[in-house]
């Protein structure tokens, strides 16, 4: 443990091996109730079950048929799968949503927790700004897109009359046009909205007691430190959850670039959801629920691991302690 | 353990009650209602007369008929929710369709109403000829044709004759002299596009240009043919040396469409949808528009592209009473004095016959379109109409790794072959 972690421990304010992850389970009390339980769950679970698990396991087992929805199912076995791991335009699909998910995972969260940290110091017009930061959050995202696309636009777009503005046209792009730039660039924009998880660790940050950071002022602790060794130990939980977020997000992205650039140019910028959505759209529902059940799968692992990568760093840590 | 149980028979009543109270004021009414999910509303040109009709109809069948339109402006995404009502065999009252490889499958199956029997009377003499058998498969017409398609070259006369050139290029070699002419008076001779679902206006030039080296059977050859393989170079020299705009590749139709309205760019492919877009937001161009074929680039010169656009369909039922409004409706919106209304207004066309007097306002460039048609020396149809949708899909990004150099034009084609494969 930190200095300022025992000195803090020392006083109290902090439990040495108290939870600290969310995932820690308190005891809980049994209920005996059972019957006013199930008859509580009965509307919702039977809603769950209906609209969620049957789509679910329809989308696994159509997944392995040729079917256009309204001919007869012709089973194919892993054709369906095979086939799109052939293609080239699906590896590189499943490969930028791989770079969503840790983008989004990786950039966009400690921007955000760095937002959060801030903020949550109350400087001056902080209000303001965490109205700002969380305003794209209630905006459309195809208005959004569409702002971006007028950003971006090779012609008249912002950006490249801003560079030409300031002597730099060689450095003017068709952004979402161009091999090297489409892709980076409609990355670039979701970047910023980082307000939906800014909120969520602020609310986190603010819950911490003023008087830890007060100890380790009179402790001598820069600001630095104290966000090092009070907030983002004691954020853990909170940051883990968003992470996952982000990047569950990330694994199923797909509106802004489907907005913006249709998954072009020539598949530069396509993701998973795109392939499925042309898919469905040439009604070749076999082939998109194989990308379906793909994505739920590759979604899973990629947030299993991340617990397991958390939790099992959160265990190593409390046991040094 | 009495008040856990009223409160989940509350949650239970909240949860289904407002559904079945839903169904039966529809019920209680007495009336058909017929739900119309269409993509005539907002900007489409069609929109204020299509309402009209509907009002006018709903007004005559009051009481007996009615026709709810469920607007959905978004062309893609109108095409994603009738493909999947149709696979869950939740098939709309009344729709629209274009009539391409992919849509021509809800035929399949029974979710479809047949109205074979009803054309064979004298509702199918409103039809242009050859308009029902085209919508008709194994004797089965379950879509009624409606707006045909035609998209000759749109040119802005009043650049060209900036730019120093009186007459509209014969070949293609006198379009690309055209062309530097136009570059060198700051104008950007084409429209391009490689972007939305089947980069439409590039699609359409090599259509044109396909046609014109191959003639009108040229689809009937496979993708890799020598014939659009020369068709590709020349789309690819109409993306390099700055003939189009730097936004083409990833732009879509709002691009190229945009440029020409804006009087950027000189020429542009279109059809006659389009008419009413360019009368109301840029009337200097829409003075200055003419129409024509594409130079030659073959041995097939003065061809033109035409094709069914949108046929309306409805969801087969066995209710009697729906049945009976689904043909009132389709009649309605079938009579030739309707549509002329919806085709004065908007300048589209139809797959439905109406006489024009002179007392009529024909719009002078619908005019143009009608006898760019009639003056062609051949009708043929385009790449989209032929192949389905994830092959045209395919065209738009497979044209941006030509345009980027990335592609050779053979290369371009394999490209596209791959996924018809």
């Amino acid at each position: 443990m930190h200095s300022v972690e025992k000195v803090l421990a020392a006083r109290g304010l902090v439990a040495k091996t108290g939870p600290r992850f969310s995932g820690d389970r308190p005891m809980v009390k049994r209920n005996k109730n059972w019957k006013q339980i199930i008859l509580f769950l009965l509307p919702v679970l039977t809603l769950f079950l209906l609209y969620f698990v049957y789509p679910l396991i329809f989308v696994f087992v159509t997944s392995f048929t040729e079917w256009n929805g309204i001919s007869a199912m012709q089973f194919k076995g892993l054709g369906n799968y095979k086939r799109l791991f052939l293609s080239d335009t699906f590896r590189l699909s499943f490969r930028n949503n791989i770079l969503w998910a840790l983008v989004l995972g990786l950039v966009q969260i400690p921007l955000a927790a760095g937002m959060a940290m801030v903020l949550a110091r109350k400087p001056r017009g902080w209000k303001t700004f965490r109205t700002i930061y969380f305003l794209p959050n209630v905006i459309s995202q195809v208005a959004l897109a569409m702002m971006w696309l007028a950003v971006y636009n090779a012609e008249y777009g912002m950006l490249n009359g801003l560079l030409n503005s300031v002597g730099l046209e060689q450095l003017t792009h068709n952004w979402l046009g161009e091999y090297e730039t489409a892709f980076p660039a409609v990355i670039f924009q979701q970047l910023f909205y980082i307000g939906y998880f800014m909120i969520v660790i602020l609310a986190s940050r603010m819950g911490i007691p003023e008087s830890f950071y007060e100890a380790a002022e009179i402790d001598g602790a820069n600001v630095l430190q104290q966000e090092a060794h009070i907030t983002i130990p004691m954020l853990r939980g909170i940051l883990v959850t968003t992470m996952t977020l982000a990047m569950a997000f990330g694994m199923r992205h797909f509106e802004s670039t489907y907005l913006m650039t249709n998954g072009g140019p020539a598949h530069q910028t396509s993701v998973m959801g795109i392939v499925l959505y042309r898919n469905l759209e040439a009604l070749r529902f076999g082939e998109a629920n194989a990308i379906g059940t793909i994505l739920i799968v590759t979604g899973g692992v990629v947030i299993a691991l991340l617990r397991w990568f958390f939790g099992r760093k959160a265990s190593a840590s409390e046991t040094v302690q | 353990m009495k008040t856990w149980k009223i409160l989940a028979l509350l949650l239970i009543l909240a949860l289904t009650v407002p559904g079945f109270l839903l169904a039966q004021s529809a019920a209680e009414t007495g009336e058909t209602v017929l739900k119309w999910p269409t993509i005539w509303v907002g900007e489409d040109s069609k929109a204020g007369e299509v309402e009209r009709l509907v009002m006018e109809f709903n007004t005559l069948n009051e009481g007996k008929y009615q026709v709810d339109i469920e607007a959905n402006p978004d062309y893609d995404g109108y095409r994603t929710k009738i493909n999947a009502q149709v696979a869950a065999n939740a098939v709309p009252d009344l729709f629209v369709f274009n009539p391409d490889p992919t849509s021509f499958s809800y035929y399949e199956g029974d979710r479809l109403m047949d109205f074979a029997d009803e054309l064979a009377g004298d509702w199918g003499k409103v039809f242009v000829g050859g308009a029902i058998g085209d919508a008709t498969i194994n004797g089965e017409t379950k879509s009624i044709p409606y707006e045909i398609g035609v998209t000759p070259i749109w040119y802005n006369e009043a650049l060209m004759v900036k730019a120093g050139v009186t007459e509209y290029p014969e070949t293609i070699d006198d379009f690309w002299k055209v062309a530097d002419k136009l570059k060198a008076a700051g104008i950007v001779p084409t429209s391009q596009m490689t972007g939305g679902t089947n980069a439409w206006t590039s699609m359409l030039w090599f259509s044109h240009i396909a046609m014109s080296i191959g003639g009108p059977k040229v689809w009937d050859k496979p993708i890799t043919d020598p014939v659009f393989e020369k068709a590709a170079e020349i789309l690819l020299k109409m993306y390099s040396d700055g003939n189009t705009t730097k936004d083409a590749v990833g732009g879509d139709a709002g691009v190229s469409g945009g440029h020409y309205l804006a009087g950027r760019t000189a020429m542009f492919i279109n059809g006659p949808w389009y008419i009413g877009r360019v009368r109301g937001e840029a009337p200097d161009v829409y003075e200055n528009t003419k129409i024509a074929s594409l130079p030659a680039a073959g041995d097939y010169p003065g061809g033109q592209i035409g094709f069914a656009l949108s046929n309306l369909a409805a969801g087969a039922t066995d209710n009697a009473a729906k049945k009976g409004g689904v043909l009132a409706f389709m009649k309605w919106m079938t009579e030739p004095e309707n549509v002329k209304a919806i085709s004065m207004d908007s300048g589209a066309m139809f797959a439905v016959k109406f006489q024009t007097g002179a007392g009529d306002a024909v719009d002078p460039l619908q005019k143009k379109f009608t006898d760019a048609v009639n003056d062609a020396s051949f009708v043929g149809t385009h790449f989209a109409t032929v192949y389905p949708s994830d092959v045209v899909a395919e065209f738009g990004q497979a044209l941006a790794k030509m345009a980027l150099g990335r592609a050779t034009p053979a290369e371009f084609l394999q490209q596209i072959k791959s996924v018809i494969d």
